[in-house]
């Protein structure tokens, strides 16, 4: 009796594994595991991709660091001394860390979505999963960056200062997010009209030298500040600094102003993204 | 079983929307090879890509319980800057493929690409491309194989390992098939669907399909 069932055992086992032999089993996943998978490995993919020559990965952390570091240091050389109560080499590295931040976040979510169009073959996914990989990658290479920054001031012994590390962590994610937002009116809008990426390089350009990065709002005459002050990525630079050294302080920008702007953008792009994501991947 | 209800698909263009299908119900019966017939234009690969969920209607929708394949073409979603392996293993964790180092050995074992799975796809001829995204879809457990002239890759040999590995798929899966090669068809499928102006229409019999649709 015991024989047969181990026999009988041993049959089912061998059929099972007769018919496992070829085909790899899938599992049913939920959606939220899905998401997580298909996020995942578009983001080793993106890690891939930027990594194919020898400098690798490697690569997009040294290329921004060794600009803004450069940039700065020859700017708080040149001036030497403070401006408006920040050493000059901190007030450049701020602005060139968040400009970077937005311009770098914009332009590679922008062109997320058709970086991976022929992945929308897998109905798993979705111009979404690309767009928050792509996110995700950006994000963790400024990180880097910023950190790498963080090392070197502290091996060179440049005295860094932070009063308010909570609101440099929000003004962060606020520029995060609104960029990221931005990325994604582009991407899909170039889903529909092609030309729209033409218009965005127009519009990009000049944002490097409206943002502050080079200038405090205060070195301009009040009169013209109607004219910068629209600009949400100024407000950040300088709610940035003004958190790291309270002397700077905030004037002519709006800690509201740029919540506001995070918010509406956000939901702005969730919104168009919600009607539009299935026809623009299927023109 | 899969179920399209009420699909209406446009490509919009310069001469106004050109409609591929206009309000389309149909349902594709469960346990048959299906082979989707039609003229160039017709819309074969549309229908296909909506069914695989590659592409979206424009009003409608797609309903099946079964698990479908991804449309297998030449070299989709094989990125070429990565190797065979690390693609397989994308395509693999998209799926939700449960051991991927086993799926790896799978695709390996089908594919023949021996060392060169570890060098990137731009080195590959395009042979060697689509046996890698042939054999990567084969090597996954799905209830219906969707197939767009797939069978066509490679040399003689891997045609013929392709061909009886779909053969083999046939007990335990299904298979729904785009070709202009007729006896390709008769291999593989036992009913058809004719797709002609818009509207599907389901023959139980592909000899009596063909029939018709040489007729046409």
């Amino acid at each position: 009796m015991q024989i047969k069932i181990m026999i009988k055992h041993q049959i089912v086992e061998c059929v099972r594994e007769l018919e496992c032999n070829n085909v790899a089993k899938v599992l049913s996943r939920n959606l939220s595991k899905i998401w997580l998978d298909v996020i995942y490995a578009i983001f080793l993919r993106e890690v891939k991709s930027n990594s194919s020559d020898k400098f690798g990965i490697a690569w997009s952390v040294i290329s921004p660091v060794a600009f803004i570091f450069m940039l700065s240091f020859l700017r708080g050389r040149m001036d030497g001394g403070d401006t408006h109560g920040i050493p000059t080499f901190f007030f450049m590295v701020y602005g060139m860390i968040l400009i970077q931040f937005f311009l770098g976040l914009v332009g590679s979510v922008s062109a997320a979505i058709k970086k991976h169009k022929p992945l929308y073959a897998f109905r798993q996914v979705q111009p979404i999963s690309s767009i928050l990989a792509i996110t995700l990658f950006e994000c963790l290479v400024k990180v880097f960056v910023i950190l790498v920054i963080g090392v070197m001031c502290f091996v060179l012994q440049f005295d860094i200062h932070i009063s308010d590390p909570l609101s440099l962590l929000f003004n962060l994610l606020k520029v995060a997010i609104f960029s990221m937002s931005i990325g994604v009116i582009f991407s899909l809008a170039a889903c529909y009209i092609p030309e729209i990426d033409k218009v965005k390089l127009l519009l990009l350009r000049p944002m490097f030298f409206l943002s502050g990065v080079f200038f405090s709002l205060q070195d301009i005459p009040q009169e013209y500040w109607p004219y910068l002050t629209w600009n949400p990525v100024l407000h950040a630079i300088e709610l940035t600094r003004y958190a790291v050294y309270t002397e700077y302080g905030n004037a002519g920008v709006s800690d509201l102003y740029l919540n506001v702007f995070t918010l509406t953008s956000l939901g702005v792009a969730l919104a168009c993204y919600h009607i539009s994501w299935k026809q623009a991947i299927s023109r | 079983m899969i179920l399209l209800e009420n699909l209406t698909k446009y490509y919009p263009s310069t001469a106004g929307n050109q409609f591929v299908f206009e309000k389309l119900n149909f349902v594709f019966p469960q346990g048959r090879n299906i082979a989707i017939l039609g003229s160039n234009g017709a819309g074969k690969s549309t229908l296909f890509r909506i069914i695989a969920g590659s592409e979206y209607p424009n009003k409608g929708k797609v309903k099946t319980d079964l698990s479908v394949s991804w449309p297998v073409a030449l070299a989709t979603g094989i990125h070429p800057l990565m190797t065979g392996r690390e693609n397989t293993r994308f395509i693999g964790r998209v799926n939700g493929v449960a051991d991927l180092d086993d799926y790896e050995q799978k695709v390996i074992g089908f594919s023949e690409l021996g060392n060169k799975f570890d060098l990137p796809v731009r080195t590959y001829s395009s042979g060697m491309r689509s046996r890698l995204s042939f054999a990567c879809c084969i090597s996954i457990d799905f209830d219906v194989y969707l197939i767009d002239e797939a069978t066509s890759v490679g040399d003689l040999q891997f045609r013929k390992k392709a061909k009886q590995a779909l053969v083999d798929k046939k007990n335990s899966a299904n298979i729904i098939m785009v070709s202009h090669e007729l006896d390709e068809l008769k291999l593989f499928c036992d009913s058809a669907v004719i797709l002609h102006q818009g509207k599907l229409e389901f023959y139980d019999n592909l000899e009596h399909a063909i029939d018709i649709y040489k007729g046409l």
